[in-house]
């Protein structure tokens, strides 16, 4: 981005400005750099106001993901009317459903006689927040009446289970599988491209290989034979914390890359040189030198990693080679809706497409900022 | 459905559309087997299922057309001499086949969907009229096929075949007692290719054997009375399935093959040399595995067979294409030869969802396999716009998700003493809401139950056992588990084990289910077992494994099917655990009947033993006697709860049919069963295009 | 430059070697094998197959030895051309492939060319115009191609082109050329079919390319002799098309190294969206029935078709960037 013009006749504001970024630490500069990146500030904020919705999954869902029932099977997205007689007080009708015999479809029509209210901070299923405090209380509920009987502001599924509180729990999985996926790629990224970027010689060329290697083999049938190889009666738990290895073990080539380009110029700089020549050991050299210099563009890289991170979930679990039912996340439900009866009759099951691509977009666009400022040769 | 319905106009459709079929579902009441003893009550979906029927067989031979027609793709060729006339092709004692509507029109193509070259059955079911014996349309009434006649003698050791003069198999030699002989001795006493007696064809332990009476009599003989082989020859069996089906895939069954063609791949007839060589010339690593290809079907084009039409693209291409058989056994009663249409062209489908998505879109003329209830509501929205019709065709089994405990467990002797445990059966069975699972499942169109089969079959033990234990009764169920002393529970409300081991904890094996969704199935049950304080864990699993668990006998519940189970004598692995093959209700106990002791490990529970003796003692007993038996099994089955059935009588498996308005002589309603080869015994060669 | 080259074949050898050491691996490494996906299959049907013969049967296909062995054998077979038998067609592997390799690099060939076609126009307008309307539409445009997932969107295409359209848009052929042999009226059917998939395939990689193409044409419009060309009366489409497009495109040439194995990627989960007679249908049924023979195959040749096309994409570098060239004559 650029810096604005200069106004004209401004030569003591600018001498002031030089003083200012002269002394501003690098952290200062990035984020002077970064917030004048608007799509950036808003990613971010989508960003953290999704990582928000993780912490906080179990109390935006009002009601429990598993809960079943065959007469709410397939329910549309119901309406949340917000005014009684001129006042706000939100309220949703009743609703009786019934198989028609003739199409089929299940049809459900409200009872404009039963009105039932909606309540902020309303009791609902009971739960376990950051997994110590016991509490049941959720974002919004119903009055009078369970929320899984009558709140339904996504739809239901095909099993009767509302659609907005299972996106809320496949948020959490998708995002939380999205950072430890990245955290290992991290590891192994700064690791290898780190021994290759400063000891150079052999050891960089193996690693080279193997990293050039790796890029050139579509990823794809790679993932597709590992999971496949998952043993089936593995739980829930095993098969996520596989998925992430085995997702995090084909990103990390590109942050090993950018690792080790940096390490190499890094290497040759003058305050590197002057660091040896005072004597400083390696290990000094490479923590209190080296890696802030780079730390920027390592975050950059990283946060522009999650977004792959996601979609390599969503699309094992969409063949059906991930995350499997009762395990909830955005690739298991998409998996779920996707068939013919999905897209012709029910087609708000497909909702949980839309937080994976507002989620990505947000990510690239706070990636996009990060690189931009952290790149001391931008403008 | 543009605008909601209001509620009164809603409740007035509601009315009418209750009435209409409750009317709907009166008429087949009518017909004395198609639904049970006393009119149903209006049922969602009656409207889609009409009146049993179908075409029968003219067996008096007085009244068989003395002049015969043939299809005009066929007469080109006997114009340019490359066929004998039809008088010649078709046999002199013809299978004649009364059309259900009218006589039809020659010509056409049939398109159809197939997913690969595993879905032989596809194409199988279509063509099993080179059945020795086969069953006529409701499915209860055995009927002669490629066998004119036959007759079994008063002691039941033996069945004689007489077949049909004149016959001749696809490419014009005659078919004669030879081919039943040439399978018997060149390929089913060949250790090489058949390893080990099959127990369709043994009697009390001991094999069976054909004997040539003459170039058209061959006879079925045993050392014991096996009153059940008449059975067997008509079912779905390696003996009695035909040809087509039975030597597809690599087995080596069907009790005849040709001659005439099957020699050269045989070292008997040549050298071990000479036919290893051909065998590598095309690819394959043994002469072994060269001749099941050669003898099967659907992969080779050059194969002669019996059935109405025969391969000419086989199916590991993707097109499986049939054409018609010119010297096909059928004719109608003017006398044209049957079939009537022309070509059978299945393309293949990536996936299911492509293939239902094409059905949709009408590139399908009749499709009842693959075809998912679930998307009934689709079909149904299309059906104007496209020019098809939906027909259902409820089965005749029990259930279609049934939870087979496994009766031979060991592993966690806690977990082992429960699934050994009567009350602990029912009390599971209970707990389980199966309106719940059929409104959302099958979209509401099965019956909810037990595993026992439809009323209308005389192999059902009543009425009353369709309900017996299988209601939702969370009271009496918790109340059961309390009694057998499971009384204990934790701070979630589950019960704990009486080991001290924590929780009581039951798995639940499942695997990615053909037509129904096992594996959702299982978590919905789930759910419902928490009322009863029990926890489930679901696991699926890829189909190997879920078999190979099984037979390794580690699994404790797996779901599956229990389609075939209906007809017991015939296809009894889902209802008791007796073939070694598949046995999810204990591998062990199977091991241990089939080999008489020998192997595995018997049942300790005296009404399973029970059970397996009245079974085994079924080949001995004549036809009325057997159905006292099985009634008799099928009670114990109920009562005991080995297998748990939630919901079936159902379309789910191959009901759901989609009929293009073009065809003709098609049925109303067609018996949905294994046994009767669905379609086949609607025979598929009188369908037609009517323009 | 001939050293560059060698350099280059040398490691595309060892690639496809690990490719094929990897496909290996990983298609042994499901438990069981063929046999007893096979075995299953026949009882869900209610077949018979005993013990003997599966025994009998894994000595057939040589299932009985130990892993390496079979790496070695399998290796042997393919330097002499012969792929085997895909097990569960009992026909040869590479009657089973066929067409289908050959479809898949036309879709992804397809995809590539339409995220240049794409990419470099709208990349050099955004550059050209910058922040002007039509650079943030682009932009927009490139980002929902990045962040839709491509089966999503193949999904939603499809039930929408059946819906509204009543036509069957699944598929590379049409019903009546699909069986038909190769000729021309074949290929334009192809041709006729390719747009769609190669929108969704390309869509993801478009993006990329706008943003590179842009940061970079950005970067070199700032340099002095732009200034010097403008200055000099050069009409701006040739200033900016003559030198600094054509350095620009320098990182566009390598990137397509890492974009086709992409793409090929993308192409698998698509071509099961939309039922493409392509590879990827084939490998996921190979996979699940752990057909080695099939699925070890597709493995190693579409790494091999990467391989290739990242040969291709650097000799391309070369004869676009001299410096290369130069280079190598030091």
């Amino acid at each position: 981005m650029d810096r604005p013009e200069d106004p004209a006749g401004g030569q003591e504001i600018a001498e002031r400005e030089e003083e200012r970024i002269s002394v501003a630490t690098q952290w200062q500069l990035m984020w002077w750099r970064f917030r004048r990146h608007r799509l950036a500030m808003i990613g971010t904020a989508v960003v953290l106001l999704f990582y928000a919705a993780v912490v906080f999954a179990d109390f935006l869902a009002y009601a429990d993901p598993g809960a079943s029932e065959a007469q709410r099977s397939l329910l549309p997205p119901q309406r949340i009317h917000l005014f009684q007689d001129g006042r706000l007080a939100p309220y949703v009708y009743g609703l009786t459903g019934k198989r028609d015999p003739m199409t089929f479809k299940r049809v459900y029509t409200p009872d404009p006689e039963k009105k039932i209210p909606v309540r902020f901070f309303a009791r609902g299923f009971e739960y376990r927040f950051l997994g110590v405090f016991l509490t049941d209380r959720h974002l919004i509920g119903l009055e009078g009446a369970r929320a899984e009987e009558g709140l339904f502001v996504l739809g239901t599924d095909e099993q009767g289970r509302d659609l907005w509180s299972r996106l809320m729990y496949g948020t959490r999985t998708s995002l939380t599988i999205g950072l430890l996926g990245v955290a290992m790629s991290l590891v192994l990224g700064v690791v290898l491209g780190g021994i290759s970027g400063l000891y150079g010689g052999l050891l960089d060329t193996v690693i080279q290989r193997i990293i050039e290697i790796l890029r050139s083999i579509p990823t794809i049938p790679l993932w597709m034979g590992l999971a496949a190889a998952l043993p089936n009666d593995w739980t829930v738990m095993q098969v996520y914390f596989a998925i992430t290895l085995i997702i995090s073990l084909v990103g990390w080539t590109e942050l090993a890359r950018v690792v080790r380009g940096r390490f190499l110029s890094l290497r040759e700089e003058d305050f590197v040189m002057a660091a040896e020549l005072c004597g400083s050991s390696r290990t000094r050299i490479i923590v209190s030198h080296l890696i802030p210099s780079f730390l920027s563009h390592i975050i950059a890289a990283t946060t522009l990693a999650i977004p792959a991170m996601i979609i390599s979930e969503t699309s094992l679990s969409f063949l059906g080679l991930g995350l499997r039912p009762p395990a909830i996340s955005w690739g298991v439900l998409l998996q779920q809706a996707q068939n013919i009866q999905a897209l012709a009759i029910s087609p708000w099951l497909l909702s949980a497409s839309v937080p994976v691509i507002i989620v990505i977009l947000a990510l690239n666009f706070m990636g996009d900022g990060l690189r931009d400022a952290a790149d001391p040769y931008g403008q | 459905m543009a605008t909601k319905p209001t509620r009164r106009e809603f409740l007035r459709d509601a009315a009418l559309a209750a009435g209409g079929t409750a009317l709907a579902g009166a008429l087949p009441a009518a017909t004395a087997s198609a639904q049970g003893a006393k009119a149903p009550e209006a049922k969602i979906g009656a409207q889609l299922i009409g009146k049993l029927e179908g075409p029968e067989l003219v067996l008096d031979a007085t009244k068989w057309p003395k002049k015969f027609a043939e299809a005009p793709m066929l007469a080109e060729m006997v114009k340019a001499g490359k066929l004998p006339p039809v008088e010649k092709r078709v046999p002199d004692e013809p299978m004649v086949v009364k059309p259900l509507h009218s006589i039809g029109r020659y010509g056409g193509t049939w398109r159809r969907g197939f997913t690969g070259p595993g879905d032989g059955e596809n194409g199988n079911r279509i063509v099993s009229t080179d059945k020795i014996l086969f069953w006529d349309y409701t499915g209860n009434k055995v009927m002669p096929c490629v066998a004119k006649e036959w007759k079994q003698s008063d002691d039941g050791k033996s069945v004689t075949i007489h077949l049909r003069k004149g016959m001749k198999w696809s490419d014009g030699a005659p078919f004669t007692a030879n081919d039943f002989m040439f399978w018997y001795e060149e390929v089913y006493l060949n250790k090489d290719l058949v390893p080990t007696p099959h127990p369709d064809f043994m009697a009390n332990g001991k094999s069976g054997s054909i004997r040539k009476v003459d170039d058209f009599t061959v006879v079925f003989e045993f050392q014991d009375p096996n009153f059940l082989f008449v059975d067997i020859l008509a079912g779905s069996t390696a003996i009695g399935g035909g040809q087509a089906t039975q030597a597809q895939a690599g087995r080596g069954m069907g009790a005849y093959m040709p001659a005439h063609y099957i020699k050269q791949f045989l070292p008997k007839f040549s050298s071990k040399e000479e036919v290893e060589k051909k065998a590598k010339a095309a690819g394959f690593d043994s002469w072994v595995s060269y001749i099941k290809s050669r003898w099967d079907w659907a992969l080779n084009p050059e194969l002669p067979v019996l059935t109405p039409w025969k391969t000419v693209t086989p199916i590991n291409t993707p097109a499986w294409v049939l054409e018609r058989n010119p010297y096909y056994m059928g004719v109608d009663t003017a006398g044209n030869q049957l079939p009537y249409i022309d070509r059978i062209s299945m393309t293949l489908a990536e996936n299911l969802e492509v293939l239902n998505l094409r059905a949709i879109a009408g590139q399908y003329d009749l499709q009842e396999r693959h075809t998912a209830l679930a998307k009934l509501p689709v079909f149904l929205e299309n059906r104007a716009k496209v020019g098809y019709d939906v027909r259902l065709d409820p089965a005749l089994n029990g259930s279609d998700a049934t939870l087979q405990t496994n009766q031979a467990y060991e592993a966690d002797p806690e977990i082992a003493k429960w699934l050994h445990t009567s009350d602990f059966r029912r009390a599971l069975s209970m707990g389980i809401d199966r309106d719940q699972l059929n409104e959302t499942f099958w979209v509401g169109v099965g019956t909810s139950g037990s595993v026992a089969p439809a009323e209308s079959l005389p192999y059902s033990p009543g009425p009353e056992w369709r309900k017996k234990w299988s209601t939702l009764d969370v009271k009496q169920a918790n109340a059961l588990l309390d009694k057998i002393g499971l009384g204990k529970k934790d701070g979630e409300g589950y019960r704990l084990r009486t080991d001290g081991k924590g929780r009581l904890r039951l798995e639940l094996q499942t695997s990615a289910g053909a037509f129904v969704p096992h594996t959702q199935i299982a978590e919905m049950i789930k759910e419902q077992w928490k009322k009863i304080g029990v926890q489930a864990d679901v696991k699926e699993m890829e189909r190997s494994l879920f078999f190979t668990r099984a037979a390794s006998n580690e699994h404790q519940i797996a779901l599956w099917a229990n389609d075939g189970s209906e007809v017991l004598f015939l296809f009894p692995r889902h209802a008791l655990p007796l073939d070694p093959v598949q046995a999810l209700l204990g591998t062990p106990i199977a091991r241990w009947f089939a080999s008489n002791g020998a192997q595995g490990k018997g049942p300790k529970d005296p009404r399973m033993i029970s059970a397996l003796e009245m079974y085994r003692s079924a080949n001995g007993k004549k036809t009325q006697e057997r159905y006292k038996v099985a009634q008799e099994i099928w009670k114990i089955l109920v009562d005991e709860q080995y297998s748990i059935g939630t919901v079936g009588l159902s379309p789910a498996t191959m009901g759901v049919r989609i009929v293009s308005n073009k065809l003709g002589n098609i049925p109303a309603r067609q018996t949905n069963a294994q046994h009767a080869r669905t379609p086949c015994s609607s025979h598929p060669a009188t369908f037609f295009y009517k323009a | 430059m001939l050293a560059y080259l060698a350099r280059r074949l040398i490691l595309a050898v060892l690639t496809t070697w690990a490719v094929s050491v990897l496909a290996y691996v990983v298609i042994q490494l499901p438990p069981g094998d063929y046999i007893s996906s096979y075995i299953a299959q026949m009882s869900a049907s209610g077949s018979f197959v005993s013990q003997q013969e599966a025994e009998a049967l894994r000595q057939q296909y040589g299932l009985d030895k130990p892993i390496w062995v079979q790496y070695m054998r399998w290796m042997g077979m393919v330097m002499q051309g012969n792929f085997g038998m895909a097990l569960e067609w009992h026909r040869p592997v590479s009657e089973v492939i066929g067409d289908r390799l050959w479809l898949t690099m036309a879709v992804s060939g397809a995809a590539i060319l339409l995220t240049w076609l794409l990419a470099l126009p709208i990349g050099i307008y955004s550059a050209v115009r910058q922040y002007s309307v039509g650079d943030y539409v682009a932009t927009f445009i490139g980002f929902i191609g990045l962040a839709v997932p491509s089966f999503m969107l193949a999904l939603v295409l499809m039930y929408l082109g059946f819906t509204l359209f009543g036509m069957n848009i699944g598929g590379l052929f049409s019903d009546e050329m699909a069986q038909a042999p190769w000729s021309w009226t074949k290929a334009w059917d192809l041709i006729k079919h390719l747009p769609l998939p190669a929108v969704i395939l390309g869509l993801g990689g478009t993006a990329q390319l706008i943003r590179i193409m842009r940061a970079n044409l950005l970067d070199e419009l700032r340099k002095p002799y732009v200034v010097t060309a403008r200055a000099r009366g050069l009409s701006e489409w040739r200033v900016i098309l003559k030198y600094p497009v054509r350095v620009a495109l320098n990182p566009f040439a390598s990137t397509v190294g890492y974009l086709l194995p992409y793409v090929v990627s993308g192409s698998i989960i698509v071509s099961l969206v939309l039922s493409l007679p392509t590879v990827g249908p084939l490998l996921l049924r190979a996979l699940v029935a752990q057909d080695m023979f099939l699925a070890g195959t597709i493995v190693l040749l579409l790494g091999l078709m990467t391989v290739i096309g990242t040969l291709i994409s650097d000799l391309l570098l070369m004869w676009i960037d001299p410096r290369i060239r130069l280079e190598g004559r030091k």
